[in-house]
């Protein structure tokens, strides 16, 4: 009586007794995989296109939410930043320039339009074109005789002056140029491409150091300009110098350049001539500069609502918009991930049905139900997780292949990872549907009548 | 001396599609430590029936079950498997080893059944020493189908022993051997209770049966001593 007692006490802390359970269950359910590898086999092949097809919708689905939304931070700024934009009034652009000078966390930029090249002859890319859409069917391509004029608000229309006289095309890009007071950076994470960016310590040079975007550096690559810039409204033209190349996401040529550098050639007054003055700075930065500047306007006489803030929540909303894109593929890779599962199913009813004896003896020598039951599903879970590996191999290798087929056509293609939300999705879908495909054999199992050994 | 097993008045019927059948109807049976019992009886008798019960596979319609003095006639299936793993050894008529597991390997599989953790190198020493009580040692790496039938069913009896049970049940161990190693297996059972344990035998074999401390015979659905016959 004690020992009976005794022995039972041993086995009778529920903790030790389920741990016990999962060991026994993992080992018996590793013996039974390599005694059947055949038939492991034949479910991780009826599991593997679902497995597959859930990996493969969450590395897409991640891949591209990383690059519409590094686009987008590209384009509108971080979530959080504060843009701010000033009238093109050249009462009140000096005072928001003062007002971000020497910060840290704000910076104020301005655009300007600028050819660098030979003098009075047609750009390549007349109206700042994208090079490979050729003279004529870009974005801002002009027709002779016509002229674009944008106001105060930066509403642009064209505008025909009848025949005039066109330049001779000759060597010489058109871009758009951002002139900054600060790194930008911080809000817009151009990514560095070549060269160095901007460098805004020291005096400013009179020969303006310039950064180009893909687009812009496609041209300087491509045609053999003099170093001569005219920018609109300056009053010599500089030597200009190339530092760096980034990608900011633009499809037109752009240039970057540090504001002090080019107000030595064009005067403060005119920095309003192309389009509003625009600041980007933190949360925390936006009320003190906002005050100053509403009070400096309020001084000169424009109107305080003229000067416009909004927070950028543009990543927000578009992950919101992805992520219900997101579940609708999930849902139609479940629905394959189903058919593997009433594979894993079928394998292991069979199997059960072949195991009759194995199971009745396993009882027999004290193994309860429900690690009989665990068993089953240990062997379909392994089974589940194998066939996950698998799938996150092969999508792994695959994005590795298109990653480098494709990356010279996308640059966000270029050093693309596998994301770990898809190998954690496909881990996750492995083991649900092996537990899932599991569940009925084991119930089975479980039932298998003892006395089966006795009547053998 | 309290026995370590007490059967008394214990009933079964078995229920087919017809009518219920009555296959035990008020079996007495006292086994004590060390003390082996054979169970002879026609083919159909029970005998299993009867081991099924005292291997707690199955309960008894009625009567009393009790267990080194403790009542286990009703015991939950849960603390009847834990039971099971503490106590009782079972030996098949057919040796029910897994094909695709070393003798050593099959005769540890009745450590892992979640019964306790019992970690690897133990569970071996474990099975090794219960393969060197059966006198096949030397086999531990072998699988089943490199095995003959009495070194099949030795493996089968080490793996009854393994957890030193104070119970062993056998139903039919020698029917599937030649009388040879049907000899040698029996010595192995009867060396078991050397040792303490108990140990039921069903069995048609007179001469196996001759060779334990009482022979019983089963008829009608109850349990009469064989006394003339008995040797040892």
């Amino acid at each position: 009586m004690i020992r009976l007692s005794g022995r039972l006490a041993n086995v009778g802390r529920w903790p030790l007794r389920q741990a016990a359970r999962l060991s026994s269950a993992l080992i018996i359910g590793v013996q039974g995989i390599r005694a059947r590898k055949l038939r492991t086999l034949l479910s991780m092949l009826s599991l593997f296109l679902g497995v597959l097809a859930v990996v493969v919708v969450e590395a897409g689905a991640q891949t591209a939410r990383q690059a519409a939304l590094s686009d987008i931070e590209l384009h509108v700024g971080k979530d959080g930043t504060v843009i701010m934009s000033v009238p093109p009034d050249p009462k009140i652009v000096p005072a928001a320039m003062d007002a971000v000078a020497g910060r840290s966390d704000a910076v104020a930029f301005f655009p300007a339009h600028a050819v660098i090249g030979e003098p009075n002859v047609s750009p390549v890319n007349q109206g700042g074109a994208p090079f490979d859409q050729g003279n004529g069917g870009g974005y801002f391509a002009r027709p002779p005789g016509v002229e674009i004029i944008c106001d105060n608000r930066g509403v642009c229309q064209k505008v025909e002056f009848g025949p005039v006289n066109q330049p001779p095309p000759g060597q010489a890009i058109e871009l758009q140029v951002t002139a900054l007071t600060g790194d930008i950076r911080q809000f817009r994470p151009f990514r560095s491409v070549s060269g160095q960016w901007l460098d805004f310590s020291g005096a400013p040079s009179l020969s303006p150091r310039l950064v180009l975007n893909r687009e812009a550096a496609k041209g300087f690559s491509r045609y053999q300009v003099p170093a001569q810039m005219r920018v609109d409204g300056a009053t010599a033209d500089p030597t200009p110098r190339i530092v760096g190349v980034v990608d900011d996401g633009n499809e037109v040529p752009m240039a970057y350049v540090r504001a002090d550098e080019l107000l030595n050639w064009l005067p403060l007054t005119r920095a309003g001539n192309f389009g509003e003055l625009q600041m980007m700075m933190t949360p925390a930065a936006a009320g003190d500069i906002a005050q100053t500047l509403r009070a400096r306007a309020a001084a000169v006489g424009v109107p305080a609502e003229e000067l416009r803030a909004n927070t950028v929540n543009s990543k927000k909303e578009a992950e919101s918009h992805l992520a219900l894109l997101n579940w609708i593929f999930l849902g139609m890779a479940g629905l394959v991930l189903l058919i593997g599962v009433a594979g894993v199913m079928n394998v292991g009813l069979a199997t059960v049905g072949e195991r009759v004896e194995e199971f009745a003896l396993r009882r027999a020598v004290g193994t309860p139900r429900s690690l009989l039951a665990g068993i089953v599903l240990a062997e379909t879970m392994l089974t589940g997780l194998f066939t996950a590996a698998a799938a996150i191999g092969a999508s792994s290798l695959a994005l590795k292949v298109v990653s480098r087929l494709l990356a010279s056509h996308t640059s966000y293609l270029t050093n693309l990872s596998f994301p770990w939300q898809a190998g954690v999705a496909g881990i996750v879908a492995g083991v649900a549907a092996g537990l899932l495909g599991g569940m009925i054999p084991a119930i089975r199992a479980a039932r298998i009548p003892i006395a089966t050994v006795m009547r053998a | 001396m309290t026995p370590l097993i007490e059967l008394s008045g214990v009933t079964k019927q078995l229920r087919g599609q017809g009518e219920p059948r009555a296959i035990l109807s008020g079996v007495d049976l006292t086994v004590h430590s060390g003390e082996s019992v054979a169970v002879l009886g026609r083919s159909g008798s029970g005998k299993s029936t009867l081991l099924s019960l005292i291997g707690l596979f199955d309960r008894p319609d009625g009567g009393r079950y009790l267990f080194d003095g403790r009542d286990i006639t009703r015991l939950a299936e849960r603390r009847a498997a834990a039971l099971r793993s503490a106590e009782f050894g079972f030996v098949f008529q057919r040796f029910f080893l897994l094909k695709h597991l070393t003798a050593a390997q099959n005769v540890a599989m009745a450590l892992v059944n979640g019964q306790g953790w019992q970690p690897r190198r133990r569970r071996r020493r474990l099975a090794l020493a219960a393969l060197d009580q059966v006198g096949i040692a030397h086999l531990a790496k072998h699988k089943p189908p490199k095995l003959s039938g009495g070194e099949q069913q030795r493996v089968a009896v080490a793996r009854a022993l393994v957890r030193q049970p104070r119970m062993l049940l056998a139903d039919e161990p020698t029917g599937a051997l030649d009388t040879e190693t049907g000899n040698l297996v029996i010595d192995v059972l009867h060396a078991a209770t050397a040792q303490g344990c108990g140990l039921i035998l069903v069995t048609h074999d007179w001469d196996h049966a001759n060779r334990m401390h009482r022979v019983l015979r089963l008829r009608d659905g109850v349990l009469d001593p064989v006394e003339n016959e008995v040797v040892a």
